[in-house]
Formats: structure tokens, sequence, C-alpha cells
């Protein structure tokens, strides 16, 4: 994807990117004329595809880890982390990269890395606890997680078997 | 206004760049490596990787260096039919080693990365809602990467064990715009034959690939009491499949329970029963396949 300034009639460049919330990736452009700027917003499915391709908006510093995708994004990865290194380039930030060059570096895996904001509580029912524990116990957590997504959509404050029955309906189960 | 092609990059990302490096180091990966042989089918249940782990035995009981990637992402089973399921990857500086087995066949499977039997393949992702989006990324990405980033050294056959779909083929061919050949398997019965001839179609004229040619798997059986052998199935016209494309019917392949028990075991079908009519198709299968490439 390519961004033109209309009014300059002039590309513009990457400036830097915001932590997915709700998955959702934001990346900022500005014009090098009149420096106005714009953002896009990458809704979750978007933002998923552009790390299913391994690249890194704003560009990538340091070659690719090996299996870097694999190890990164497989649930339940058994592989063993790779060695680090320390001589390894500290991350750029867009503070800290020198002019001229894109300050995108690295910021969006960082980006990618970034804690989601601290969820609120919810509390689940006797029997919806009784349900979740007869799932497969390595889809738990996912499971887990999309009903309690699903919950605070709907702004409910529990998990009910009736809630559950409603979120697997929502997931086309 | 300036329209897309008047602006000179992509504002910084340069991802026509980082894809283009992915690439070549998936080239120079493959430039030591002699031929790549995609095992395919478009049928699943047809024996596909039974034949590829006894092909890469056959070869490499011939003295060759042999590799297989299970490309099946979702449904891997060559390292348990190959007897390294639970062994552990190591990463080097260049990539990862891949496991061998006793006969020093280099495997790399994402059965090697799941934590355990019952584990699927699952991607980190904010939602797995409507995942159909991104999944076959993930998945093009996890092969490009079995590909490029495995330490395979030196070999003269890759093996690469494609799942059932006669999409999988265009894919590979993506990555590997040089495949050397690919061996389509079918079993004889007209179902299999019906989504074969798809596989044959895309293979040898919308791809232009070699098509080193056809392997009929579960030709027959042969009767342990009387000796005879006997057809398994009613149906099929193999070798009218054969002519109608062109290629050669490289073998059939007799039933042989020990062909499923030493795939249970992971141990060497060709090796333990090579005295077999099973054993001894899998190897003139082999030979075969040797002689196409030094034909070429």
């Amino acid at each position: 994807m390519k961004f033109l300034c209309l009014e300059c009639n002039t590309a513009m460049k990457f400036k830097e990117s915001k932590a997915p919330e709700g998955g959702s990736l934001t990346a900022i452009f500005e014009c090098a004329e009149c420096f106005g700027e714009i953002a896009i917003y990458m809704n979750p499915w978007e933002t998923q595809l552009l790390k299913s391709l391994d690249v890194q908006l704003g560009g990538r510093s340091e070659e690719a880890q090996p299996m870097q995708m694999v190890r990164s994004y497989l649930s339940h990865n058994k592989a063993s982390d790779p060695p680090t290194d320390d001589t390894a380039q500290p991350t750029a930030t867009p503070s800290s990269v020198e002019p001229g060059k894109c300050p995108f570096t690295s910021v969006v895996a960082e980006a990618f890395e970034a804690p989601k904001p601290e969820p609120t509580e919810l509390l689940w029912s006797e029997e919806a606890l009784e349900r979740l524990s007869r799932i497969p116990s390595f889809v738990q957590p996912m499971a887990k997680s999309g009903i309690e997504e699903f919950a605070r959509e709907k702004g409910l404050a529990e998990i009910t078997g009736e809630v559950m029955d409603a979120a697997r309906g929502n997931f086309g189960m | 206004m300036k329209n897309y092609t008047d602006l000179p990059a992509d504002g910084g990302s340069d991802i026509a760049g980082q894809v283009t490096k992915q690439i070549s180091r998936l080239q120079r990966r493959m430039g030591s490596i002699r031929h790549t042989i995609a095992v395919m089918s478009g049928k699943g249940g047809v024996g596909k990787s039974s034949i590829t782990v006894s092909l890469a035995a056959v070869l490499a009981l011939r003295g060759c260096a042999v590799g297989v990637v299970d490309a099946d992402i979702n449904g891997p089973s060559i390292a348990k039919m190959m007897g390294v399921r639970g062994a552990q990857i190591d990463y080097g500086t260049d990539g990862v080693k891949p496991v061998q087995n006793p006969l020093g066949v280099k495997i790399i499977s994402m059965d090697l990365f799941l934590e355990g039997d019952e584990t699927p393949v699952l991607w980190d992702a904010y939602t797995q809602k409507d995942a159909f989006t991104w999944r076959g990324a993930m998945e093009m990405t996890a092969l490009r990467e079995f590909l490029s980033d495995t330490e395979w050294g030196t070999l003269d056959y890759l093996l690469i064990d494609l799942p059932p779909g006669a999409d999988r083929l265009p894919n590979l061919v993506d990555l590997l715009p040089n495949l050397g050949g690919t061996v389509v398997v079918t079993i004889p019965s007209s179902v299999s034959q019906l989504v074969v001839k798809k596989s044959l179609t895309m293979a040898k004229h919308l791809l232009n690939t070699p098509v080193i040619g056809i392997v009929e798997n579960m030709a027959a059986y042969v009767c342990a009491e009387c000796g005879k052998t006997k057809a398994l199935f009613p149906t099929g016209h193999t070798e009218e499949m054969a002519r109608q494309f062109d290629v050669p019917l490289l073998g059939k392949i007799p039933f042989h329970p020990q062909v499923s028990i030493c795939a249970d075991e992971g141990t060497v079908f060709v090796e333990e029963f090579g005295d077999t009519p099973a054993g001894r198709a899998f190897t003139e299968i082999g030979e075969s396949i040797q002689t196409f490439f030094e034909m070429e």
C-alpha cells in the first residue's frame, strides 16, 4: 500500500505504529512536505494477515530468525527458544532512529507483543466452569478467552451455561 | 494527481523487498539440493505419506542423501511414520537442524513443534473467528520456513509430502518454481481417479511441472492362504489415466498390512520387508525415479 497527500501530491512516509487495541493495529503516515498525518487502522484479520506474511511495517532492520513465524505464533509450541544474541541491536524506537531512516523497524513486532489492557474480571457459574472443564485442556485457554470476550462485548458480568451456548452459536460451532 | 506507479516506494516498509529476501533465502537453501519431488494426489487417504516414507527409504538405502518435508501442516504424520516423533528441534546459526531417522533421512514436520499427541495446529491471534482469512497465509509461510530455514546440507533428493487438494501443488510451485517433478498417487477406484485427474491437469497442463509418473497404491492383495494376487477394488483404470495424460505408470503397490504396522511403529518397511511384492514394488519405483532424473 502507498499513501498520497492529496494537498501536496506527495508520497507519505511511515511515521509510527501503535500497539494493536482489540487486535487492530494502527499505523501513522506523514507527508514530508506539509507534515500532515493520517492514520490507518487494520482490523484484526488484516493485522493477523500482516503477521502471517512475516513482514514488518516500517522495514526489517535485523535478519529474521530461523522459523521465526512458526516459533512466534504457533500456539503450544514445544520448540526451544533460539540462543539469544547479546550483540543484537536494540529495538529501534521512533526517537532513536537516525533522520531519513524509517522509524518503524521492529516497532510493529514490539506492538504485537505489547500487553493488552487488563480486562475486567468475569464471574463463572459452577455449571459454566464444569462445562469448560470438559473441553480438551489445550483448547481451554482459547475457549475461555473467546467466551469472555463474547460476554464483555455483550456487557455481561457472569458466564453461565446460556452465555456459553450463545457464544458457541456466535463462533459458528 | 499521482497514481500508484508514480510513487517510488511504500513509505518505508519495503514489503516487496522483505518478501524478495525471503525468496532469496529459499533459493540459496535449495541450491544445495539436486532434485525436489512433490508427492501428491489431490485425493486424501490414498497413501501419499506411506509412499513418501518408503520412497525416501529406498533412495537412502541406494546411497542417496535424502530429506523429507511434511507439507501437511495441519495433519502431520511423517515424523511418526519415520520414527522420530518427540525428537527435539535444535537451532543452529543458519537454521534448524532437521531430525534424522536411522537411515540418515533428514526430516522436518510441524509435528516436531507441537506439544503433545492431541495438540492441533493453532495460531496465536486476537480472535480465531473467521480465521480462514489468514490461516492459509500462515500455512504457506510455515511451509516456506520449513524449506528455507532447515539446514538440509547437500541432498540428492528432497521429497515433499503434500496434503490432499489440487490447490496444494500451485502453492508449492509458487515457492519452488523449479520443482524437479511430481509423483502422483492414486488407488484403483474411479472416485480417487476423478480427483487425481484434476491434480494431473494442474501439474502437467497448467503449471507445466514435470510429472515423474503415477503410483497406484493398494493395487491388490496377496492372499495369505493361497498366495494368489487378488484385486482390492473392482473399478479404476490407472493405465488408461496414465495414457490419457501421457505420463508413466511407475508401479502398482499391493496392499501389505505391514506397511501400516511399520508406519505405526516408525520402522522402515522396505528394509524389513523388502522381499515382499510391496517391498519390491517400492524399490522399482525408487529406481524409476532415479532413472527419470538421470535421463534429464
